[in-house]
């Protein structure tokens, strides 16, 4: 157990090292930030100077090098843009998108679930064919069009919900929540939906295709033989069975829910770390790209090495091994 | 089914009751300004946004004309410099008193190496504070245009930038004047989110007389310029610049929102390789460069219709250019207001001239994300170029990815926009036309090495002339040997287009700048 641990702690090290070095490699193509920083009236003289001063004139592996140093003892550098430490915006900016986040991703659970229970149990009526189509609609549209669509359905035309932004914030220690406010609440909504609607749909057609293989089970046939409720026998019975799946698929999505909410952001003005990131990109803004993307790789690596470590320990061979002789 | 109908239209009236306060006046924009210090970064973002707060010792009116603003009035000290009066009773909005001593600490730390400012005060040779409330800028020539060039130089109090450790600005590491902010201006800040949110209040004891009727006024940058129409169309926003030109049409027709139109400062052209031997992209490329013969460039200018890429792209909302300054600029020459006239067959005519009359094939660059529709001008442009069978491979590409390819040559013909930071016809022709010299920070953006002896010659005297028409003459001659070398093609003027709820009445200034002051919600 001890050297998988550590192998599989290696192997994260590894991919991470590489994810930076792809993306020290990339900074060159997208752009140069010295003419943002220096204005009009900037000299040649000028901008060797500043290229010098942030060592870009330096190969991107060096440029790295310095990275990685300043990153372990805890400096991911300053922005370019806002001339501010890239930790502290970017601990500013995280709670918007965790939130944004945990919201749809409850969104995608609870309505997931629930519609691919329904289109399971349901399966020849109207409603359940509407809801399958239409969610094929829904997934086929792009992330933009939908929350562009959304806006101006709820805000422009009906005028219910904010058209932007995160509402007001409150802070609760050092984190900002838009829980506690009625604008923070309706402010959520529509960007939730948005980023929540693919993994959604995702959860709903595993749910109804789980379900359809659980109900033709055998021991649901000897329930119902018993004369069991059919609500028993679908939500206590067939439902949990169908659950270990998408509890492993919800967990490895939260992280690309996180990772993707970067066009929710954009289209809503949320200001996320998304946003953040995209604004960076703008302005050749080299410390915030370098620290975002070093941030998701860890969060990716991190997600994965869980689900690897978790399998080891579960390791479904034991676990059929051992049900054998229970049983 | 009735119960969740009912249910659903309880829910929509409970959401829509969010009732707005009648004077709170919300604006959004594309771009955040990057810092609160005036002096750190000399961009139009940052310098407009804190025109609301910081004042200078003159400010531009609604006509861009230059006023009194912390000076009361100023006058030459004969050709050696400029003595300003400042107005007495001023306070700054933490209440401490504004004397000579604030202009000459300002002066000092917007000059400093550490400032992005510094090149205003390049003719300046020292700074003289003559009592608490006079103080004398010195210049090393005579400069008639030094107080219309320091419009936007704000004043920044003494005792707090000090107290506070933000004696020098600094860009790259935070101060206490990156997030905060101590002027004398109509507004102070009252909240700073950097990107996210920054809210002004009014200023109670401003020296001013008052014609907004604000009392919270709150801005948000939305880059994504369909989020921005939708938060004006919704009312989530009152006011929203820029417009994108396409949506503007469909604006005007929506209920409750107004679109204001407008020219701005800046000019857009096409640039030219002047000293380059070769082509370098295309299929002749290794062949001699053509653009070093003036009948080729005078065919490029006479072959490009500006009328036409005014009406289809720009929607009819540019006007033509003639030079590289429109005519709201001081300096403009109106002897040279005429373009050349669109004429295929006499470019075509030019070409064979030339020695070109089979054409030639050439590569274009175009930014695709800094001016308004640039990469849709530059299409038409080689459209257009096509007709007298000249070839032009257009590649577009982002702004950030566009000035180095222009500074290492990678081109064969380029677009350029010139917004005039003095507002007056001296400044292309200091950084597009003069002969470029680093030591003398002259022409340093002539990417295309134009020279031209007489030019070179004509720049001192036009800086330091003091009689108007002698100055207007000189700059009238510059106007012309720019037209007649086809340094490069002005073509237009670029257009300003904001939007706003129908109860904003605001002013629109022709660089861009939006003055809070100047707002009235009804």
């Amino acid at each position: 157990m001890l050297i998988y641990s550590l192998r599989r702690i290696f192997q994260s090290i590894i991919v991470l090292l590489v994810v930076g070095l792809v993306a020290f490699s990339m900074f060159r193509f997208v752009g140069d930030p010295i003419d943002n920083m220096l204005g009009q009236e900037r000299t040649d003289a000028d901008i060797e100077r500043l290229r010098t001063e942030l060592g870009l004139d330096q190969p991107f592996i060096v440029q790295y090098g310095k990275f990685l140093s300043n990153a372990a003892t805890g400096n991911l550098g300053v922005s370019y843009r806002q001339g501010r430490p890239v930790a502290s915006i970017l601990l500013e900016r995280a709670p918007a998108t965790l939130e944004l986040a945990a919201v749809s991703g409850l969104f995608a659970m609870i309505v997931g679930v629930g519609l691919g229970v329904f289109t399971a149990i349901r399966r020849h009526g109207f409603a359940a064919n509407f809801i399958m189509t239409v969610s094929l609609i829904g997934v086929s549209l792009p992330t933009f069009l939908i929350g562009i669509l959304l806006i101006y359905l709820f805000a422009v035309e009906l005028g219910w919900l904010p058209s932007f932004g995160r509402g007001e914030t409150v802070m609760v220690g050092g984190w900002s929540t838009g829980f506690l406010t009625a604008s923070g609440l309706k402010a959520l909504i529509l960007p939730s939906i948005t980023l929540g609607l693919y993994q959604m749909t995702l959860i709903m057609r595993l749910v109804r295709s789980e379900m359809l293989e659980v109900l033709r089970a055998d021991y649901i046939r000897f329930a119902r033989a018993r004369g069991l409720r059919e609500r028993a026998i679908n939500f206590r019975h067939a439902l949990k069975n169908t659950m270990v799946p998408v509890i492993t698929i919800t967990g490895l999505q939260l992280g690309s829910i996180i990772a993707f909410a970067i066009i929710t952001e954009t289209v809503f003005q949320w200001p996320g770390v998304g946003l953040l990131f995209i604004n960076a990109i703008q302005f050749v803004d080299i410390p915030v790209m370098a620290a975002y993307l070093m941030l998701i790789s860890v969060m990716f690596v991190g997600i994965n090495l869980i689900v690897d470590l978790l399998y080891f320990a579960i390791d479904p061979r034991l676990r059929v091994d051992t049900n054998a002789v229970e049983s | 089914m009735t119960l969740k109908k009912s249910a659903l239209v309880a829910l929509g009236v409970m959401l829509s009751c969010s009732v707005a306060q009648a004077s709170t006046f919300k604006w959004a924009s594309n771009t955040d300004p990057q810092t609160m210090d005036p002096h750190a970064v000399n961009s139009a973002p940052v310098l407009g946004f804190l025109n609301n707060v910081y004042e200078g010792l003159v400010r531009r009116g609604k006509t861009m004309a230059v006023e009194g603003a912390l000076a009361e009035s100023w006058e030459p000290l004969g050709d050696k410099g400029w003595r300003f009066n400042l107005r007495k009773g001023v306070k700054f909005h933490d209440g401490s008193d504004f004397n000579s001593e604030d202009v000459m600490f300002s002066y000092q730390r917007a000059s400093s190496e550490a400032a992005d400012t510094a090149s205003w005060f390049a003719p300046v040779s020292e700074v003289k504070v003559v009592d608490d409330y006079t103080i004398d800028f010195m210049t090393k020539v005579p400069n008639p245009l030094f107080p219309s060039s320091i419009a936007n130089f704000m004043i920044m109090d003494k005792g707090w930038a000090e107290g506070n450790g933000a004696a020098l600005p600094s860009k790259d590491q935070e101060n206490h004047a990156t997030l905060n902010a101590n002027g004398t201006g109509a507004f102070q800040l009252a909240e700073r989110q950097p990107g996210l949110k920054t809210v002004l209040t009014p200023y109670a004891d401003w020296w001013g007389q008052v014609e907004h009727n604000i009392t919270r006024a709150e801005f948000t940058p939305i880059q994504n310029s369909a989020t921005a129409v939708a938060a004006l169309l919704s009312g989530n926003v009152d006011m929203v610049n820029p417009v994108p030109i396409q949506d503007a049409a469909r604006l005007k027709q929506s209920d409750g929102v107004k679109v204001i139109e407008g020219i701005e400062a800046r000019v857009i052209m096409l640039g030219f390789p002047h000293q380059a031997a070769e082509l370098k992209y295309g299929e002749d490329a290794g062949k001699p460069n053509p653009f070093k013969d003036v009948r080729v460039r005078k065919a490029v200018a006479q072959a490009v219709n500006v009328d036409a890429i005014l009406q289809t792209i720009m929607r009819g909302n540019a006007q033509p250019a003639s030079q590289l300054v429109s005519p709201a600029m001081s300096g403009y020459s109106a002897a040279n207001a005429e373009r050349p006239a669109f004429d295929v067959a006499g470019a075509k005519a030019l070409l064979a001239e030339a020695g070109y009359a089979d054409g030639f094939s050439f590569g274009l660059k175009c930014p695709n994300d800094r001016y308004l529709n640039d990469e849709a001008v530059c299409q038409a442009v080689v459209s257009m170029l096509a007709q007298i069978g000249v070839k032009a491979e257009l590649d577009a590409m982002p702004v950030r990815n566009y000035w180095p390819e222009l500074r290492k040559d990678a081109y064969d013909m380029y677009l350029l926009g010139w917004s005039p930071g003095t507002f007056d016809a001296e400044h292309p022709i200091r950084f597009l036309v003069h002969t470029p010299n680093p030591e003398k920070k002259l022409g340093s953006w002539n990417f295309g090495d134009f020279s031209n002896a007489r030019i070179d010659e004509m720049l001192a005297p036009i800086q330091s002339e003091i009689d108007p028409t002698k100055r207007q003459a000189m700059l009238d001659e510059a106007a012309k040997i720019i037209q007649d070398e086809v340094a490069y093609v002005p073509m237009y003027v670029q257009p300003l287009v904001w939007g706003a709820r129908d109860n904003i009445e605001l002013t629109q200034r022709p660089d861009n700048f939006f003055i809070l002051r100047w707002v009235t919600v009804k």
